[in-house]
């Protein structure tokens, strides 16, 4: 995959891919009739500084797509940004790519292109998605000025509407994995992450054909009602 | 820079996979970069318990498929019985669907999962790609599991081997070896005029043989020694008159094998070999199948068959170790191994047995019988005694009479095989017992009784009486005997039916979920190998075996005799002789470990302990097990 970035990077700066601005990325889609068998989805997971969009800083991405109803793994994204602002030996940027093979100083802007071009506005879904779309917001448009809308979904708020009788002992995404026995690589690692939490959205999914749930909007119906009821429950 | 490590420039995700494939076979034999391309091409689904993963219905198959978690069940419809068939069980690691994408058909069978499931799978061309340039993933697709029980067996030499360190193997056929072409004679040739050729030839031994050429006798220097030393023939007499007759042969096919067995249990050097009409083409000697091995089993065997003391033949019980560490080396499969201690057991059994009747002879004929796992000649190095005698009475004597006799005598023997390492019984199943010990009559009465009264406790005695071997002494009455045993249970639905479910008593090891399922007693996370893993298949196969006349008491035979009777298919019958023979051959692996370490030997292990191959090995054999008493259950509708 590094290879497709230094590639796409390499085109940019010979100005082949002609001039991407962040105003050209693909544009964010709506969920709507598509059908959640024949989809693309995004799972993504940031690691970051700390908690807190304000201060801290993104550290690295990783991503996943879901398509046809499966994890294809020829289409997937993983890449440390390392800001020079926070890096000790402001050195190597994006890690693995040498700082011979970039121009110093737009590695972090390259790279967010290449994810809003790689992303291709399909609908994203984050375990506690709040939190990566606090941070991802506030990153593309401090970096490219970028502010447009994604549709975000947050698997934490999936799984409980699907299995709401599942005793998982906490609402982590540690306890979901547990509670349906995945392995996860290498936890806290963006990438390793992202898949695990990819590998529970094709669980809830398969529920959600079963129940009868056809399209993106059924889902984000769903999700939406679900976290009122919630709501109303707290309160 | 320039020397990038290769991992970190590959992403978290791709790496992962990697490593979960590396501990599995074949992946674990691949290049690197082949198993990075897999991973990279991978597609990742979920499969709820009870989806359809692929169907007959779906065309021809398009994807080749690794379970990453979970299991995927394979079902057929069984016509006769009108019900769904497990046919497999595919867990994590294991690929599907083989023959299918080979063959580019649709599968033949439906794959349901079995729990939750998660398949990593790549395209048809991916799948190509990887095949043309992997050649350990290549040698699998093509040849499958049966490539595996390779790398099992494989290793089971090599590991043997390091303290051997000779390759021959003993499967080879008897028309590889450089045949000596046999000095003949005809039987009215003058003895002198016989050893004058033997002289000329330089030879020790002459076959003597009839106008078609089958060999009728043998002729050797020791015979010519004896001869003059105790004068029992001239040496103007006609060989014929001094010949030892019916020389043993074996067709060429036979393999070194057969040849060694047979020179093992009649502790000749020569051995005849036949054409098809059976004609000899020529002899094989001692010499030629050992020529590159240190230990020798047909001298060992002549060894304990001509010890004078019991001392000798227990010192020469290390030396049947080794052997059997040899053999395990030279190819021999874990069948060979159970017959060659057999028979080394049977030459100790009949050499107590010759000195004791030398130093104190009950005076009367008798047929020492050996039970259970003996009678199957099913021995391994943990082996206790279990024997009996069948004696006829003579006339004038009462049965009480001859066991008076035989009893003391029995005693000594029992003792004496203890020594030798075989453990006295515990229940007491030893030619000592009086109630072991009978005339032909009364074995025939008793099992009159165990057939009909099939109490519980006859029942957990059949796996011992209703396997039985004449080792020594005659063997027409026993062969009467078991005519008339046979015929009783064939005609006895009810006993049979009543085996049968005695048979499906001990379940193999293997829980709903297909993990294994340890002993309950004793340590934790054992299983017992033979308990639970052959027990399955000796008691089932025995059942088939009883009710359809098969005489054999030996486990695998029985098989091959029900194939031929046209009750177990062939392929079957070949699954569940496969996974017999290799759970008997992990459980010899793990014996001769335990003799290492100076341990106890028991038939416990740790699957833990075993390597992942062997673990899926004993896996799947252990569901042929199931399958076996599948069949046990449909046969006898319990």
């Amino acid at each position: 995959m590094l290879q497709q970035i230094k590639q796409w990077i390499a085109r940019r700066r010979a100005g082949i891919t002609g001039n991407i601005a962040p105003e050209n990325t693909p544009k964010p889609k709506t969920p709507g009739d598509q059908l959640l068998t024949e989809c693309r989805l995004i799972v993504l997971d940031l690691e970051t500084t700390g908690l807190h969009p304000g201060k801290d800083e993104v550290i690295a991405v990783g991503a996943v797509a879901i398509s046809v109803g499966a994890i294809d793994l020829s289409d997937q994204f993983d890449l440390v940004l390392r800001r020079p602002e926070l890096d000790i030996t402001q050195t190597v940027l994006i890690h693995g790519i040498g700082p011979e093979a970039l121009t110093q100083g737009h590695e972090t802007e390259d790279a967010l292109l290449f994810l809003l071009e790689w992303m291709n506005g399909d609908p994203i879904l984050a375990y506690h998605s709040a939190f990566d779309q606090k941070f991802l917001e506030k990153t593309l448009k401090a970096e490219l000025g970028y502010t447009q809308n994604h549709t975000w979904m947050d698997v934490a708020d999936v799984l409980p509407a699907f299995f709401p009788d599942a005793k998982t002992g906490g609402k982590g995404l540690d306890h979901w994995a547990d509670y349906f026995g995945l392995e996860v690589s290498a936890r806290h690692h963006a990438a390793s992450d992202a898949l695990a939490t990819a590998e529970l959205t094709l669980i809830a999914l398969n529920k959600a054909r079963k129940e009868g749930l056809k399209t993106l909007r059924e889902l984000h119906d769903k999700l939406r009602y679900h976290r009122r009821l919630r709501n109303i429950h707290h309160n | 820079m320039a020397a990038a490590n290769q991992d970190t420039t590959r992403p978290q995700n791709t790496r992962a996979i990697m490593v979960f494939l590396q501990s599995h076979a074949p992946f674990s034999n691949m290049d690197d970069d082949h198993l990075a391309r897999f991973a990279e091409h991978a597609t990742l689904r979920f499969y709820a318990d009870g989806d359809v993963v692929l169907s007959t219905e779906d065309g021809i198959v398009d994807k080749f498929y690794v379970v990453k978690q979970g299991r995927i069940r394979g079902e057929r419809h069984n016509e006769k019985a009108d019900k769904t068939e497990t046919t497999f069980e595919i867990s994590q690691g294991e690929c599907f669907p083989l023959a299918a994408i080979i063959g580019e058909r649709p599968t033949r069978t439906l794959h349901r999962a079995a729990g939750d499931t998660f398949c990593l799978s790549i395209e048809q061309d991916a799948f190509i790609t990887l095949i043309s340039e992997s050649e350990p993933f290549r040698d699998f697709c093509l040849r499958g599991v049966s490539s595996l029980l390779d790398q099992v067996n494989q290793r089971i030499q090599t590991g043997a081997m390091a303290s051997m360190g000779s390759s021959i193997s003993l499967s080879t056929p008897l028309e590889r070896y450089a045949l000596r072409n046999p000095i003949v004679c005809n039987p009215d040739l003058p003895v002198r005029k016989a050893v004058a050729r033997m002289h000329e030839n330089n030879v020790g031994s002459i076959v003597i043989t009839d106008d078609v050429r089958h060999p009728i006798g043998i002729f050797t220097l020791r015979d010519l020694r004896t001869m003059i030393a105790e004068e029992t023939c001239s040496l103007d007499e006609p060989v014929g008159q001094i010949m030892t007759k019916n020389p043993c042969y074996l067709p060429v096919q036979a393999d070194a094998f057969d040849a060694a067995m047979l020179m093992a249990e009649h502790h000749f050097a020569h051995l005849c070999v036949v054409d098809e009409h059976k004609r000899l083409i020529g002899m094989v000697s001692e010499r030629d199948l050992f020529s590159l091995q240190r230990v020798d089993l047909v001298n060992l065997a002549r060894t304990i068959g001509t010890a004078t003391h019991i001392r000798t033949l227990v010192s020469l019980r290390t030396d049947v170790s080794r052997l059997v560490d040899a053999m395990l080396a030279h190819g021999a499969d874990s069948g060979q191994v159970v017959k060659i201690i057999t028979t080394l057991n049977d030459v100790t059994v009949r050499r107590v047995l010759e000195l004791n009747i030398k130093k104190n002879d009950p005076g009367i004929a008798f047929t020492w019988l050996t039970f259970g796992s003996e009678g199957r000649q099913e021995q391994t190095l943990l082996t206790d005694q279990d024997n009996g005698i069948l004696f006829q009475t003579p006339e004038g004597m009462t049965d009480d009479q001859v066991r008076e006799k035989l009893l003391p005598f029995a005693r000594t023997v029992n003792d004496e095989l203890a020594q030798c390492g075989f453990t006295l019984c515990k229940g007491n199943i030893m030619a000592s017992n009086p109630k072991l010990c009978l005339s032909d009559h009364e074995w025939d009465d008793w099992f009159i009784r165990f057939i009909d009264a099939s109490t519980p406790q006859n029942l957990v005695y059949s796996s011992i009486f209703l396997d039985m071997r004449a080792v020594f002494g005659p063997t027409d009455s026993l062969n009467e005997l078991l005519d008339k045993v046979l015929a009783r249970i064939q005609k006895n639905a009810l006993f049979q039916k009543m085996l049968a479910g005695n048979a499906l008593q001990r379940k193999p090891p293997l829980t709903m979920f297909r993990n294994f399922r340890y002993v309950t007693d004793g340590k934790k996370h054992s299983l017992d190998l033979k308990r639970q893993g052959l027990a399955p298949f000796v008691e089932a196969v025995r059942v088939f075996a009883l009710a359809n006349g098969v005489k054999n008491a030996n486990t695998l035979e029985r098989m091959s005799e029900l194939v031929g009777k046209g009750i177990f298919d062939d392929k079957d019958a070949n699954a569940w002789k496969d996974a017999y023979s290799l759970i008997q051959a992990i459980r010899m692996r793990s014996h001769q470990e335990m003799l290492e370490r100076g341990e106890e030997l028991t038939n416990l292990i740790d699957p833990n302990d075993l390597n992942p191959l062997d673990r899926r090995i004993l896996r799947e054999s252990f569901r042929q097990a199931q399958r076996l008493q599948q069949k046990l259950e449909i046969t006898y509708q319990l």
